[in-house]
Order: structure tokens, then C-alpha cells, then sequence
């Protein structure tokens, strides 16, 4: 196993859903930047349909339903700087992972299992 | 070992709540404690005050408060998932100038900082999600 | 050891694919709710890569009258089952 160079943390949170359409990818984002927040080290993974939220130009929905595309902005200010995205995903929707609104590195299914295996919580949204 | 539980389905919704229970009483039966089920996203509406199932129905709000009672197990819901779904204990209600409550105690109100401590203070965090 | 924890059917969701790429070489899979579909002969195949590692509840395939339906590789478990094997790892992950 590669678990001894993959990214290491307090929690990983794997953002699963798309903007939008839920409100799973917010609340997503809500625990991490709280860990954060409380001084954890937090990592961040977007896979399936949630490597969406990366997509750059979003806006918000209707009635002025609020997006995350702001949120992901200030991760920085919180120390999230692990961000991780789904490769087969990228590929399945046809986005290029250099033309995300966020640097985010590419992973593969070993390296997904590897950092689930090396983050002491790993929350699903 | 100490147990903690995140659930994020509604009630008589998703079969989330029922999972939940079923599990918690198992954890408990096998001489765990359980400290903590906290209540995230739609979730929240576990803690109905005013849920009135059908009596041929198991009533999930008065089952978690029953673990409470028996366990000491605390009900956390969080505060921003709760207010937006109009889930309000008495304060929440007079500060937002509401006729009535929909959330009372053993439900507590609180932060998502919780969830974080129980992922750091607990053995294991089991989601139950919709 | 980590736990995997999976409430949806192969037939309904691609969830299950993620699942399993999150899934270390000791890792187990529990299927609960409409996951357990997907113990099933006809849907086990979905389940390749874990098979000597592949659990469903027996409560909820009893609910669905699925209980005694189950490919010969799954391993039913009760409740209490469950929580033994949240014992067993060092920690869960929930997919849905």
C-alpha cells in the first residue's frame, strides 16, 4: 500500500454531490471548515458529480439561492490547502483538472483508499 | 468503547432514523457507551417536538428520547441545519419572535464544533445517512 | 481494518463504485437498507474485488423477504453483528 506518502489528516471529507441540486455539498463544506476552524487538519476530496463544485463560473440558483463556489474561495483563510479530485470522474464529465476554479490534485481509486486509510475520520457527503 | 452517531436522514422519509435506533440499542446492548447521536442536515427533524406518527407507528422523536433517558446518550442537533428547517427550542423561538417552539430538551441545540469533538473524543463515529 | 457502510442498490446508484475504490486490500463492505439488493445472486457481481469480504444485515433482507436469498458468498449478519464489526475496525465510512 502507498499509505505511507498519501496525504495524512484529522478528517477527510469526501464531497460527493454537485452544487445546487442538494444541499449536501454545503453542509459538506460547513464540517470542514469547522474542523478547520478547531485547528484540525482537514483534506478534501470531490468525487463522482461533486468534482463539479470545481467548475469555474458558477452563480447562484433560484431566488437567490446561495452556491459554494464563495465558500470554496476562503478555504485557503482556513488552512484547507489538501484538495483532492476524483480523476475518473474529471474524465467521465469531460473537465480538465487544470481548468478548475481551485488547484486540486488528481487522484486514483489506490490513492483514494490510501488517504481514507490515513485520515483518522472520514465523513461522506 | 465510547459510540457516537451522526444522523442525517428525516424521519419516516428515509429509513436512516430507524437504522440509527436499531444500532444505537445494539451498541448499548453490548455494553458500549453511547455518548452522543448528533443530528446534521435533514436530520434534524428527528427532534420534532410536535411529531404525531400514527399509533401503529414507531415514534422515533419519543424513541430518542427514550435512549436518552435510559442511556444518558445526548440528543445534538445542529443549530444551523434546525433553525433553517424551522426546528426552534423556547430560546431560538423568543429571539426570533416565533408564537411557539418545535425543539425541547433532551434535544440540545448546538454547533457543528460538536460533531468535530465527538469524531476526536469517541471511538466510533457511525453515519446514518438517507 | 476499515469498515464500509453502504445503504444503496447497485441498480439505483453508482455510489457503490466509489465504495469499493475507497476500499483497502483488508477493508469490508456491510450492506444495510436497499444496499442489501445488491447481495442478491443476480447483483453480487457488482461486489467482485471484496466478495471474502462482503457483509449484509439480516434484518433489513428479512424486511424485503430477501432473507435466505442471498448469494452463498455474502455473509449475513444481525444487528449485533453490526456493531461487532464496528468493534473490529479502526473506523467506519458511510456511503450513500
Amino acid at each position: 500500500m502507498e499509505s505511507q506518502d498519501a496525504p495524512r489528516g484529522d478528517l477527510l471529507v469526501i464531497l460527493r454531490h454537485p452544487p445546487h441540486g442538494t444541499s449536501w455539498l454545503r453542509d459538506g463544506l460547513d464540517a470542514a471548515l469547522v474542523a478547520a476552524a478547531f485547528g484540525q487538519s482537514v483534506s478534501l476530496l470531490f468525487q463522482g458529480d461533486g468534482v463539479l463544485a470545481l467548475h469555474p463560473g458558477q452563480g447562484s440558483g433560484a431566488l437567490g439561492q446561495k452556491g459554494t463556489a464563495a465558500t470554496l474561495e476562503m478555504l485557503g483563510m482556513y488552512d484547507i490547502e489538501a484538495l483532492f479530485v476524483d480523476a475518473d470522474a474529471l474524465a467521465r464529465l469531460e473537465l480538465a483538472a487544470d481548468a478548475l476554479m481551485l488547484s486540486a490534485e488528481p487522484v486514483d481509486a489506490t490513492r483514494t483508499a490510501a488517504m481514507i486509510a490515513a485520515h483518522r475520520l472520514v465523513l461522506v457527503f | 468503547m465510547r459510540y457516537a452517531l451522526l444522523v442525517q436522514g428525516a424521519p419516516y422519509s428515509q429509513q436512516a432514523s430507524h437504522s440509527a435506533l436499531r444500532f444505537a440499542r445494539a451498541v448499548v446492548a453490548r455494553g458500549h457507551t453511547l455518548s452522543s447521536v448528533f443530528f446534521y442536515h435533514d436530520g434534524v427533524y428527528n427532534a420534532a417536538r410536535l411529531a404525531a406518527p400514527p399509533q401503529d407507528e414507531p415514534h422515533l422523536p419519543d424513541a430518542w428520547c427514550e435512549l436518552h433517558a435510559q442511556h444518558g446518550t445526548m440528543l445534538l442537533v445542529c443549530i444551523a441545519s434546525a433553525l433553517r428547517r424551522g426546528l426552534l427550542d423556547e430560546r431560538e423561538a423568543a429571539r426570533h419572535g416565533k408564537s411557539g417552539h418545535s425543539l425541547e430538551p433532551p434535544f440540545e441545540l448546538t454547533g457543528l464544533g460538536q460533531l468535530i469533538d465527538l469524531g476526536q473524543a469517541c471511538d466510533r463515529l457511525v453515519t446514518f445517512s438517507p | 481494518m476499515i469498515l464500509h457502510i453502504l445503504n444503496r442498490a447497485p441498480g439505483t446508484s453508482l455510489v457503490y463504485r466509489d465504495a469499493l475504490a475507497g476500499m483497502g486490500p483488508e477493508d469490508r463492505l456491510l450492506l444495510i437498507e436497499d444496499g442489501v439488493l445488491g447481495a442478491l445472486p443476480a447483483q453480487v457481481r457488482h461486489f467482485t474485488p471484496v466478495l471474502d469480504r462482503l457483509f449484509a444485515l439480516r434484518e433489513d433482507l428479512a424486511a424485503r423477504g430477501l432473507e435466505g436469498h442471498c448469494d452463498a458468498t455474502v455473509q449475513v449478519v444481525d444487528v449485533d453483528g453490526f456493531v461487532e464489526l464496528t468493534e473490529e475496525a479502526d473506523k467506519t465510512v458511510s456511503w450513500f
